[in-house]
């Protein structure tokens, strides 16, 4: 119940919404012991024959009032305490967003996506229903019964009442344990349920091997084996899930029994009236829901604590990187030095970059090259400040990277990542992502020096189709190519390329770079890469072993001397022509 | 108009869906059985109680035998509806389990026909949704319709039974209710199903992109868009909100408070009946005693049918792409096995004069004619897209090739049964996929290879010292598709997963990642020793596999251009030389990226 104490500041902010809605739930329960007193009153009057028409007249009209008056109030407190709690999932989930967009990449490497929409959809859907259905039952469990129980032992008989309540705690205890069971089962139904999911995700995206090999019927057994699995486990849980009416309508059963023998017994002694004895089987009616939402309360609670305990944890975590009090606002031109002594990811052994020393001049082209886990990567996400670089300093035109507004570095830097992401935005917007109110003649502009403009134009909707599973589906080069022009468009001082040019063939990656070359002269480009002519052009080519610098310089030098850089070059340039279709 | 065409098609579903239950009948009809048990066990108490009011209570009788005699029998009435209550409740869930698993089956043996043409076209996570997600909400149609509405039907024809039974004139009073209720229902499905649904799309609305920005933020933050993309989140969770609370005031108009007012209704039928009886005759508080408490029962049923009616709905609509998907036509290509199969002996293999296009428009092959003479090894050279991959497929015969002929060992490739032909012809794909599981079931992969020949082959492919390192040596867990290993562990892995099967024909699809020189070496070294004694089809991209090949073929736009040996080619003097002298440093003063 403390999530209730967790919630609290909630509840003051939406007092009015709550207090309203508890009051309207009150009266709602007061006026739902009207009709049984009515019906046994107007049996008694029957009974005895003393029941004029103006009574019967009276007792209707009453039940009338009664009814609309609850209509109404029901749904005002469902629009009050709903509602408040559905405003809570709007506030923590724009929180929770808001949040997750503060986050740097550390915050990202160590979750899953699906873990951190969980926590959006999943635990705030947990809170929801504490906050509304669980503070309902709370309430409303508490006041029917009481009132429901005030009514009988008042207005009908303290004895009949204890006495026709006996099997009523035991009701409530057996649905507590099968909702701990039931709570066991449904949990390896779930587990059963998702590795079925895997297998079918493994099966699918495996589909190529399973063919190659003919084995799709050992595929299929294997299949068969873990949906059988799934029925299995669900049927236990069905098994425990089915107990819960049986049971409940037996102890209610037995309640009336109880109630209706020990009731007559009072009516032959003449210490009840009949009617009474009716309306008291009524009253007990009314008890059921009491002590059935008392249970689920438990439940509700328990999934709503787990889940506020999680989300505040997530909104508590702060990002890794931080800006300094008065950092610098000047966008800066583009002169880089490295010093980086050593950097190693979190939780890794080796270091992924050390002794990494360089100067690049504003205007200069950098290359970028080395196997892959060389180091070429983390060179741009430290560039980029998705992470911060403990021993060694990066510095942009006389100023540490640390002392920039994050913002205003990122302005200067134009980046391409090696997993070309796309939004599911149609072609257009995709591009000008970084610029919204870019016009049609930048976009363009940028599709062109991606060399992507007259495949899009070939496309139906031109700019304006779709990208993404409900649009077309793009190739692995025209991904890479629509994300080079997303960052050209910017016309930033800095651009990084990272491995940008992979899923492009020979000649694209040609047009691609002549156009850079020509446009940025006066600006300074990082490009890394696999292929070496995606860099033969640079200024300076450093080549990266793991995290270390060991060759560096044009790549006429390069190709002059021993090394790795040679090597790869005599491999790759028969490969390279091979794609050209050997027209050098 | 296309409403109306749309509520058609709703309901063929709706139909199609309710016949899978056909298999099911015998465990239906006792679920039934059990049912109707069980309700009349349970509705026969209150008449209990009514007669033990009339004929006990108000007579002031009190014989204390015939009274405990029924109260054992409303004792036995509660335990025999209870056990009918549970039994039949497994049994329509157990009959919703196995009707689901029947359609998981055949979905998935179905998905498994399809073509690779159709796997290109189609994301995987769509087609895992269809088999897992979409199953589970058609499975709550089953458990909804089972449970709730069957089961609520006749519990609420028992009632009228009751009622009728006791009353008639009354009986019929409250018969009409039902078109009040009908009403409601009526009401509902139109406005509260509609805004349920209306916040579904919202709230799916609201996830994709929650999901999207999850997954791009990095992107986002590079670019300098959180706070846009905030705002748009924004508005979208507003959407969902107010929509939400479109519902939520929908339900409270039509749902649990408008049934309960028709409660109070009618009790006041019920009051009003016997009051107006009571004027001129004595009436029965056992039979008033015996209405209210079916009232009272009467009306939760009628909540529960309600709150489920969106249910339906959304499991209809997950049925339409379930059977989308399984009126899929997109088959795989027939074979035209002729019995028995011919046998791949020596591993011979001719094209002539194969064309083939994906499409059916553009050709990726034109006239392609060679032999792999048994034991050789043909190397495939060209540029992406030059049609190298295409060969490969043809010859594995995932797609169909429409003119021309392939042999094997001078047979029709039609002709072999799916089972020689798999066996026969080992894939070594670029990227190496691996599955769960340890490592030895990934190299024996569903083969019922022994231990020691597992062991065997991994020395083969010299693999086996990477394996014995791993801290569980072959019984080593292969999580996350193998992401723990080196993309060169991950080849060799596979080449062990295609070598304990011996086939007779290699084809390897030679990755062009680049990876590190020992990597390299240790896989050239693999190779070399598979190829001995198999004819083996490469798509080459390493200058060592070229020059092993007994025979090299430059393809270009689907034509082959050269072909030859590596020395012949170089004697040619044609593209391949040149590529090659340039590739020796003769030429080196050509640049790569000379204009």
């Amino acid at each position: 119940m403390s999530v209730f104490a967790d919630l609290f500041w909630y509840f003051k902010s939406e007092k009015k919404r709550y207090i309203g809605g508890i009051v309207l739930l009150a009266l709602v329960s007061l006026c739902l012991l009207l009709p049984p007193n009515i019906v046994g009153r107007a049996i008694d009057q029957m009974k005895a024959g003393t029941l004029t028409k103006s009574d019967l007249l009276l007792y209707v009209l009453l039940l009338a009032i009664v009814a609309v008056t609850v209509y109404v109030l029901r749904f005002f407190w469902r629009v009050l305490i709903y509602g408040a709690s559905i405003s809570l999932a709007l506030l923590l989930r724009n929180r929770l967003f808001t949040h997750y967009t503060k986050m740097s990449a550390s915050f990202y490497h160590k979750r899953r996506v699906g873990d951190l929409m969980a926590h959006a959809t999943n635990d705030l859907q947990a809170i929801q229903q504490t906050a509304g259905d669980g503070v309902l039952t709370l309430v409303d469990s508490i006041m029917m019964g009481s009132f429901t129980m005030i009514a009988m032992t008042t207005t009908i008989s303290w004895k009949l009442t204890l006495v026709s309540l006996l099997p009523l705690p035991f009701m409530a205890w057996s649905t507590s344990r099968y909702g701990n069971l039931l709570h066991k089962r449904f949990a390896s139904a779930q587990a059963a349920f998702s590795s079925m999911n895997d297998k079918v995700q493994e099966s699918i995206a495996g589909v190529r091997v399973i063919k190659a090999f003919g084995e799709e019927k050992h595929d299929r057994d294997a299949f068969q084996a873990l949906s059988k699995q799934v029925v299995k486990q669900n049927i236990e849980v069905a098994k425990v899930d089915a107990l819960f009416d049986p049971t409940i309508s037996l102890i209610i059963g037995l309640s009336y029994l109880l109630s209706v023998s020990y009731g007559s017994y009072l009516v032959i002694g003449e210490q009840l009236s009949i009617g009474q004895l009716i309306a008291f089987t009524t009253y007990l009616g009314l008890l059921i829901w009491p002590m059935l939402a008392f249970g689920w309360l438990f439940n509700i609670v328990e999934r709503g604590k787990a889940s506020y305990e999680r989300v505040t944890a997530l909104l508590k975590e702060e990002a890794c990187i931080q800006e300094e009090a008065h950092a610098c606002e000047k966008v800066p031109l583009g002169e880089i030095s490295l010093a980086l002594s050593t950097f190693t990811y979190d939780g890794a052994n080796s270091p992924a970059l050390r002794d990494v020393y360089l100067t690049i001049e504003q205007g200069m082209t950098i290359g970028i090259v080395g196997p892959t886990g060389s180091g070429k990567s983390t060179l741009c996400k430290l560039l980029l400040r998705e992470m911060d670089c403990e021993e060694g300093s990066i510095v942009i035109d006389d100023v540490s990277i640390r002392n920039y507004r994050v913002d205003t570095l990122r302005q200067a830097i134009g980046y391409v990542p090696q997993d070309h992401f796309l939004f599911s935005l149609s072609i257009f917007e995709n591009i000008a992502f970084g610029k919204p109110d870019a016009s049609f003649k930048e976009v363009k502009r940028a599709a062109q020096a991606a060399a992507i403009y007259e495949e899009i134009c070939q496309l139906s909707d031109g700019f304006q189709t779709l990208v993404g599973e409900r649009g077309v589906t793009l190739s692995g080069g025209q991904k890479q190519r629509l994300s080079i022009a997303r960052a050209l468009l910017l016309q930033s001082t800095i651009l990084l390329l990272d491995d940008a040019l992979s899923a492009v063939d020979a000649k694209t990656e040609e047009a691609i770079l002549s156009v850079l070359k020509k446009e940025r002269q006066q600006q300074t480009t990082l490009i890394t890469a696999h292929r070496l002519s995606s860099v033969a052009h640079a200024d300076c080519i450093i080549v990266l072993d793991e995290g270390r610098m060991v060759q560096k310089g044009t790549h006429e030098e390069l190709i002059a001397s021993q090394g790795w850089y040679q090597e790869t070059y005599r491999r790759q340039a028969l490969e390279q022509l091979l794609e050209k279709g050997g027209s050098s | 108009m296309s409403q109306r065409k749309e509520r058609k098609q709703q309901w063929m579903t709706l139909k199609r869906l309710l016949a899978y239950l056909k298999g099911e009948r015998k465990r239906l009809s006792f679920a039934v059985l059990c049912l109707i048990l069980a309700s009349g066990a349970e509705l026969t108490g209150p008449i209990l109680i009514k007669h033990v009011l009339d004929e006990y209570v108000t007579k002031q009788r009190f014989p204390t035998n015939t009274l405990m005699m029924l109260g054992m029998a409303y004792v036995s009435l509660l335990i025999v509806a209870a056990i009918f209550h549970y039994v039949q409740l497994v049994l329509f869930q157990t009959t919703a389990m196995h009707v689901i698993q029947t359609m998981r089956n055949d979905l998935f043996a179905k998905v498994q026909k399809l073509s690779l043409r159709f796997y290109d076209l189609t994301p995987v996570g769509s087609l895992v949704s269809r088999i897992t997600n979409d199953t589970e909400a058609i499975k709550d149609l089953y458990m909804t319709v089972l449970s709730t509405f069957v089961q609520n039907i006749v519990f609420l024809t028992g009632i009228f039974i009751a009622m009728f039974s006791l009353n008639v004139t009354l009986g019929l009073f409250c018969l009409s209710l039902l078109p009040l209720i009908g009403l409601i229902m009526m009401n509902y499905r139109k406005y509260s199903s509609q805004s349920f649904l209306h916040m579904r799309e919202k709230l799916s609305a609201l996830n994709a992109k929650l999901h999207e920005s999850i997954q791009g933020m990095m992107i986002v933050q590079a670019f300098r868009q959180q706070k846009r993309v905030r705002q748009e989140f924004q508005t979208i969770n507003e959407a969902h909100h107010a929509a939400w609370m479109k519902n939520m005031k929908w339900n409270g108009l039509l749902l649990r408070p408008a049934v309960d007012l028709v409660y109070v209704f009618s009790i006041m039928l019920i009051l009003s009946y016997f009051g107006t009886q009571s004027f001129t005759n004595t009436v029965e508080v056992g039979v008033i005693y015996a209405f209210v408490a079916y009232i009272d029962r009467f009306f939760e049923p009628v909540n529960m049918m309600m709150s489920r009616l969106a249910t339906v709905q959304q499991a209809i609509v997950a049925g339409e792409r379930v059977f989308a998907l399984s009126d899929e036509k997109e088959e795989e290509v027939e074979n035209r096995t002729t019995h028995p199969s011919p046998v791949i002996a020596s591993g011979e293999i001719q094209f002539d004069n194969v064309s083939f296009s994906y499409d059916g428009e553009r050709d990726v092959l034109k006239n392609i004619s060679f032999t792999a003479k048994a034991g050789q090894m043909v190397a495939l050279v060209g540029h992406t897209g030059s049609g190298k991959s295409s060969i490969s497929n043809v010859l594995m015969r995932f797609y169909p090739y429409h003119s021309g002929e392939v042999r094997l060992d001078g047979e029709l490739l039609e002709q072999f049964s799916e089972q020689e032909l798999r066996s026969n012809i080992g894939l070594v794909l670029q990227d190496s996929f691996l599955f769960s599981g340890d490592v030895a079931h990934n190299v024996r992969f569903f083969s019922n290879a022994s231990m020691a020949r597992v062991e065997e082959v991994c020395q083969f492919v010299q693999v086996s010292r990477f394996i014995e390192k791993l801290p569980e040596g072959y019984h080593h867990p292969v999580a996350e598709r193998g992401s723990r290993f080196s993309s060169g562990e991950r080849q060799l892995l596979s080449f062990a997963r295609t070598m304990i099967r011996e086939p007779r024909i290699l084809i390897l699809d030679e990755a062009t990642a680049t990876i590190d020189t020992q990597t390299e070496e240790a896989l050239q070294r693999a190779l070399q020793v598979m190829r001995q004694g198999r004819t083996t089809l490469a798509i080459a991209h390493r200058l060592s596999t070229i020059q092993a090949a007994d025979l090299i073929l430059v393809l270009h736009q689907g034509v082959i251009i050269e072909r030859g040996t590596h020395e012949e080619l170089l004697a040619l003097g044609g593209q391949y030389y040149r590529m090659f002298s340039l590739q020796q440093g003769i030429m080196e003063k050509i640049q790569l990226n000379s204009d």
